[in-house]
């Protein structure tokens, strides 16, 4: 997070403090697509995302006033969210999330690769990343159990530190670097088995 | 070092966190294991995938969504300053009430000895304050409302006992 950007929060949050004209519009405008579509991640789901949004919103607001400045703005809105939509998946029917174990790599007794290993990244570097190939990252990502997908969008997709991502969290830096290691194994893996069957040109 | 050992400290390795030492000796695997080396290149390939989603996906929120959320916290705020104002009164009630229970318990001499203690200072010093205590005491009844000063007075040395602490006698 650069300085300006920091500074441009601390001048929002202080029109919120006031109350001033235009100050929800501001934050709106800042924060409601990341908002979004972080409770979209979580939740899958439109309506459910919109409505854990309004109360992310009104959350912050209200709570502008206690708002401490000792960690950044952002992350306390991140973490809010996050709050708030795993209150709503708790008491939630989950069997819509794959078994992440199918996905870990296999090695043989002595701890060798069980199977041969394709190179795939050089076919996949040389292109931006095209739109089917965004899609399946957001399939496979929203097929994650909650306890891994979290993680990897705040960190992988968001761009959040370990540290970040902890604090947004509640957890432990470890706890953080090693769900999101298995997050990124079971992606790799999805990507190996789809790109494999060769439907990115 | 084996290559289930390398598949499991890949995040360290790219992430720069790792001490040379150590990757020194995963390249030295890799640079002998082909498996590994694809395991590699493929798994920092996915990270790197992912974090280009983040420029791309450019958090699309639907029209009708971004609207309705704009509309939902305007009409939420504009009552907000309702709703702070019916706190306020309701805190204030509240404060009323303990002011009277205090005074009564005052009357009724079951006040805490740490209390009457604090009565009986402050009454040495405030004429209000005590002209008010010595005429409910003679009356031993409270007449109406408190004025607003013996309130704010009460209120005060209220305060001023320990947190959590009862006025009254248990």
């Amino acid at each position: 997070m650069s300085a300006e950007r920091w500074k441009e929060d601390e001048g929002l949050l202080e029109r919120l403090r006031k109350g001033a004209p235009g100050a929800v519009d501001e934050l709106l405008r800042q924060y409601q697509g990341k908002i979004f579509n972080l409770a979209m991640s979580i939740l899958k789901n439109e309506s459910d995302a919109e409505e854990a949004a309004q109360d992310v919103f009104m959350t912050v607001i209200r709570k502008v006033d206690t708002f401490k400045g000792n960690s950044a703005f952002y992350s306390w809105m991140y973490r809010i969210c996050v709050n708030t939509c795993l209150m709503r998946l708790r008491g939630k029917r989950r069997n819509d999330t794959v078994a992440i174990e199918e996905f870990m790599p296999v090695f043989t007794e002595d701890g060798m690769h069980a199977s041969p290993m394709d190179d795939w990244s050089k076919e996949v570097e040389r292109k931006a990343l095209n739109e089917e190939l965004g899609m399946m990252i957001r399939k496979f990502t929203e097929e994650l159990s909650e306890k891994y997908r979290v993680v990897f969008v705040l960190s992988d997709i968001e761009g959040l530190s370990n540290e970040e991502t902890a604090k947004v969290l509640g957890m432990t830096v470890p706890a953080v670097k090693s769900r999101l290691h298995r997050a990124r194994l079971y992606l790799r893996e999805q990507l190996s088995r789809y790109l494999k069957e060769g439907k990115v040109e | 070092m084996n290559c289930k050992e390398l598949a499991y400290l890949l995040a360290d390795y790219f992430d720069g966190s790792m001490d040379p030492r150590m990757r020194a000796e995963l390249d030295g695997h890799m640079a002998m294991c082909e498996p590994c080396m694809n395991f590699a290149k493929t798994y920092r390939m996915t990270c790197r995938k992912a974090s280009e989603l983040r420029k791309c996906i450019e958090y699309k929120i639907p029209d009708e969504v971004r609207e309705r959320l704009a509309s939902f916290l305007v009409a939420a705020t504009e009552k907000f300053p309702e709703q702070m104002e019916e706190y306020h009164l309701q805190v204030e009630r509240e404060r009323r009430e303990k002011v009277l229970a205090f005074c009564r318990a005052a009357i009724e001499a079951k006040l805490s000895s740490m209390a009457a203690l604090l009565v009986e200072s402050h009454c040495a010093n405030c004429r209000e304050c005590k002209e008010y205590f010595d005429s409910v005491l003679k009356t031993r009844g409270l007449n109406g409302p408190h004025p607003e000063e013996i309130q704010e007075h009460v209120t005060r040395l209220m305060e001023s006992l320990p947190p959590d602490e009862e006025f009254f006698l248990a």
